[in-house]
């Protein structure tokens, strides 16, 4: 009966009928007085008295009102103006009671604030694409073998996908980590690129803001792009950088482009900041990156590569190819390439050997996230729950007045969706605070990572979507409960008098699962603040405080490995000059960087016990090292005048010792490892090498002297100084003192060891932070969740209370029915929450460090610690209850 | 017993278009006494349930009002069909006289059985 444009039509009136609401009220009630006139003239003439008349119009007329309301309901978008109206009441409500508004605002922040920092984690690191034309489209391939996934490719095995795989557009590699000083404004600067095939910008397409990527015949020119960060650091941002000349390392390069910002490599997390066609490798890669001849070989895999497929072209289709040329390159090169076979990814993507792990993590932390959320979200609708029901005395007039039940829940829902988005709005600044601080943190790693978390669209959306979801549920059931009382009981204000309630209530489940899930969260915050408060007592093995290191890396700067030596022990002699400094000396990475070089060994005659040698770390010390830093020297001898050319040496740590001879003595034995044999001249204490929360690993120092030529590090060489007195000024001195050798050396990773180790402390820390928050969040919201359910039991149940008092119950009876009640209630949640608290502390102990599954201070405090706060929540009602006075009760309507 | 009909849902739209087209521009009041008379008084209607309709007829486009003088010279607001609602009662009568036209041939068919 409708027709579309008719109803169209009357919707576009009554959206304009809401902005003339006054002078449509008023031609209304025109309209009706004249109809009562003209049916009250009509009575009279039909012989009524006046007043019978007029009686008899109003009534055919209806509830006045009522015709009203619906004519007002019809006339303007009836919801949106109610929908004022309601906000309007709403606020008006809300003023009244600001200690309601101020706990379900700052639980519903916290919850969404927790949730969207996450999430804005999982969107930097998970869902955001690569910046690069495409995305999808370009793949990262890798190698898989028989051992496992994700190799690098070796030379000759690039090139047989470039030119065999029909998949791709194109095919191009790079190798991903190169260290280079770079000159321009300032002193010498050390950052780190990547040497790539000269078709690389054109496969990746990052669109350069200046310039261009390399051409086809650049492949040994020196030219280079650099990246955005670089330029506008150290060139101030100049717009004609292109063809200008920059000092690589000492190399004079030709600058021809500059990435936009967001380019920073196509890994997800390494910073680099240059690029230089592959050709070059000789030159500005030699001490990363073996001669042309390894270069390639089919052994020696060292490649990166990203494909871009052909429009049309599907993955499946290509991975399918893939599959076939590993086949061929495995019949042709059996030698080394058996079982070989390539993985695809999106370029960009997280690094699929780490993915797992990385994805569990973030699924964990989610979850615990999500949990206090539930939590606040659960104790927000108990508390409302409460209001509700005071309110169902106002509820009750209101439905005996004409309001529709719907108009109710629509009002009720605004409240809480008005109160969900306070909390989303204030959840979000809170998870911009906490995004910068974590974009500001730096892990204690020497190679550069971005670490970047920032909100973007997605982490809105998530956001926005978490605090309607919150708004609507936990508005939703108060809404309902609260909208259908007994108007008759209710209205009297006598509801339900005796009635003790259902024992598993909305109300009794909500705070069932509030306890249970808070023991959860208390249990993971027990066991990492556990294993925080172990790391911090720990014994790291070696000096916290008075040592400064400051690296450099004179290879980069072309010096060969004698006068590299030369170099470092001129320093050492100035800086143990220098006032202040107690003693000098050198390794190639301090402890607690996350991870060094390792390599498997064995020890010389013996065959290996299986298939994977034991894995050791490698450090590169000086002598004076270990006084250097503390760590006590157990046995044997420091290493003195050990010169390159004689047999090569090493010390062991305990761990090492301990592992590969037992009980007998290492000393003068001779152990395998990378190729090179060492003979242990001495034993050390133990340090911790990669993180504070680990295991003892086996390390082995070798001689600083005897390794710059054969096997340089990477990572440059640190001048350990040890100090007394203002680390500050010190700083600036040996950095004046490594200038005066060579001002053209850049220096870096400039820290003392306190830094390092509070650097180190950081993540264990923040982790212990975050979950003791969450944790003691949690049991506050359950607490006051215990509370407000007892608290209104307990004025429900007065006149039941009253009864029983006046009949000569002891208060102890009434004190203990409220305590029973209350405590059941934790008890059950003990029940659920206790059992899943231990399987989760168990997955956690399986990827966390040094974290106990079954730590037995956790699991017995927890329980017990939960009760005693029950309780005292339990109590304060009970007394009241207990406080009743029977004759007050009875008379209470 | 003489027990007075409440008007059917959705009918009472056609029966103020009927009255409009029968006896042109009328108030509120009188299409209410005009659909009481019609209906030989057997049908009860609350004036109140009228203006609800009449706004509903209004902005579907298919009446229009304005104020006007009754013939003893009080105020009222005349409503008067538009050709939209010209064409609207006759689609409508259409849909209602075979929508009454089956339910009788169904009643009937039940009383045979």
């Amino acid at each position: 009966m409708f027709t579309f444009f008719g109803s169209l039509r009357a919707a576009f009136l009554r959206f304009a009928n809401l902005f003339r609401q006054r002078n449509l009220d008023a031609q209304l009630s025109d309209e009706l007085e004249s109809h009562l006139q003209l049916h009250i003239e009509d009575n009279l003439r039909s012989g009524m008295t006046p007043v019978q008349a007029r009686r008899d119009a109003l009534f055919k007329l209806g509830g006045l009102q009522n015709t009203v309301e619906t004519i007002r309901d019809r006339r303007a978008i009836a919801w949106l103006e109610s929908f004022f109206r309601d906000l309007q009441f709403t606020l008006r409500q809300l003023r009244r009671k600001p200690a309601f508004v101020l706990t379900a605002v700052l639980s519903f922040a916290l919850g969404i604030g927790a949730n969207a920092t996450i999430f804005a984690i999982v969107s930097s690191f998970v869902l955001r694409p690569a910046p690069v034309a495409d995305p999808n489209s370009l793949l990262s391939l890798n190698i898989s073998e028989q051992a496992g996934c994700c190799n690098h490719f070796s030379g000759p095995l690039f090139e047989d996908v470039r030119s065999g795989a029909q998949s791709f557009s194109g095919v191009a590699g790079y190798f991903d980590l190169v260290p280079a000083s770079i000159s321009g404004k300032g002193e010498p600067e050390r950052i780190w690129g990547q040497l790539t095939t000269t078709n690389y910008f054109d496969i990746a397409q990052t669109g350069m803001i200046l310039g261009r990527g390399f051409t086809a015949e650049e492949d040994h020119q020196p030219v280079v792009v650099i990246g955005n960060r670089i330029w506008r650091r150290r060139f101030d941002s100049d717009p004609n950088i292109a063809g200008k000349t920059v000092l690589l390392s000492g190399h004079p390069y030709t600058i021809v482009g500059v990435t936009p910002p967001a380019f920073h490599g196509l890994d997800l997390i390494l910073d680099s900041q240059f690029w230089v066609p592959l050709g070059n490798a000789d030159q500005i890669a030699d001490q990363v990156l073996p001669d042309t001849r390894s270069r390639s070989s089919r052994e020696y895999h060292w490649l990166s590569v990203i494909a871009r497929l052909r429009p049309g072209i599907s993955r499946p289709q290509a991975v399918a190819e893939l599959a076939i040329l590993a086949q061929n390159s495995a019949a042709a090169h059996s030698q080394f390439e058996k079982n070989i076979g390539f993985r695809a990814s999106t370029a960009g993507s997280l690094p699929p050997r780490d993915r797992p792990t990385i994805i569990l993590f973030l699924t964990a932390v989610s979850i615990v996230a999500l949990l206090v959320l539930c939590i606040a979200c659960a104790n927000v609708t108990n508390l409302f729950l409460v209001h509700a029901s005071a309110r169902r005395q106002e509820m009750a007039v209101r439905i005996s007045l004409g309001a529709s039940k719907i108009r109710l829940l629509r009002q009720i829902l605004t409240e809480s969706m008005l109160l969900a988005i306070a909390g989303g709005l204030l959840g979000l600044i809170i998870s911009l605070w906490a995004t910068s601080a974590l974009s500001s943190f730096r892990l204690p790693v020497p190679i550069p990572l971005d670490l970047s978390v920032s909100l973007d669209l997605r982490v809105l959306a998530c956001a926005f979507a978490l605090t309607v979801a919150v708004g609507f549920l936990f508005g939703f059931a108060p809404a309902w409960n609260a909208s259908r009382p007994t108007v008759s009981t209710a209205l009297k204000g006598e509801e339900l008098v005796l009635r003790a309630g259902r024992f598993f209530s909305l109300r009794n489940i909500l705070v069932i699962a509030q306890i249970a899930m808070s023991i959860i969260l208390l249990c993971a915050t027990g066991l990492f603040l556990h294993s925080l408060k172990n790391a911090s007592v720990m014994d790291i093995g070696f000096r916290s405080r008075g040592v400064l290191a400051m690296s450099v890396d004179p290879r980069l700067h072309g010096y060969t490995p004698e006068r590299t030596i030369q170099f470092l022990d001129q320093l050492r002699e100035r800086v143990a000059a220098l006032p202040g400094v107690v003693s000098a000396a050198y390794t190639d990475v301090l402890p607690l960087s996350m991870g060094n070089r390792s390599d498997g060994f064995t020890v010389e005659g013996r065959s290996a016990p299986s298939d994977s040698p034991p894995s050791v770390e490698l450090y590169m010390v000086s002598s004076g090292y270990f006084d250097a830093m503390g760590i006590p020297r157990i046995a044997g001898r420091d290493f003195t005048n050990d010169s390159a050319t004689s047999p090569r040496v090493a010390v062991a740590n305990e761990r090492f010792a301990r592992l590969f001879f037992g009980e007998g003595s290492a000393l003068g034995r001779r152990v395998n490892g990378g190729g090179v044999t060492y003979e242990i001249i001495g034993v050390v204490g133990n340090i911790k090498s990669r993180t504070l929360g680990e295991e003892n690993r086996p390390l082995l120092f070798r001689a600083l002297s005897q390794s710059v030529a054969g096997d340089p590090s990477m990572l440059g060489y640190s001048i350990l100084a040890v100090y007394s007195g203002d680390p500050s000024s010190l700083s600036q001195a040996v950095r004046s003192q490594i200038h005066a050798l060579d001002p053209s050396l850049a220096i870096f990773n400039s820290k003392t060891i306190s830094e390092q180790v509070r650097d180190a402390l950081f993540l264990p820390r923040l982790a212990g932070i975050l979950f003791g928050l969450f944790g003691i969040l949690g049991i506050l919201l359950a607490t006051l969740g215990l509370y407000g359910v007892m608290s209104y039991s307990v004025s429900r149940r007065t006149r039941e209370i009253g009864i029983r008092l006046a009949l000569g119950a002891p208060a102890n009876n009434v004190r203990r029915l409220v305590v029973t009640h209350g405590m059941t209630l934790v008890l059950i949640a003990l029940l659920i929450g206790y059992p899943v608290a231990f399987a989760a502390a168990k997955v956690a102990s399986s990827f966390l460090y040094g974290v106990q599954p079954h730590d037995l201070f956790t699991f017995a405090f927890v329980p017990i610690f939960l009760s005693a706060v029950a309780l005292l929540s339990c109590y304060f009602p009970a007394r009241r209850a207990a406080r009743v006075d029977p004759i007050v009760a009875l008379r209470y309507e | 017993m003489n027990e007075k009909k409440d008007v059917l849902q959705g009918t009472l739209a056609l029966m103020v278009l009927k009255t409009l087209q029968a006896l042109g521009p009328l108030h509120g009041y009188g299409i209410a006494r005009r659909i009481e008379q019609t209906s030989g008084d057997l049908l009860s209607l609350n004036y109140g349930t009228l203006y609800p309709a009449l706004l509903k007829l209004e902005q579907e486009g298919f009446i229009s009002s304005e104020w006007g003088f009754s013939d003893n010279n009080r105020k009222a607001k005349y409503y008067k069909l538009t050709r939209a609602g010209h064409r609207q009662l006759e689609k409508e009568t259409r849909e209602w006289q075979e929508t009454s036209a089956i339910l009788a041939r169904f009643l009937a068919s039940g009383e045979e059985c």
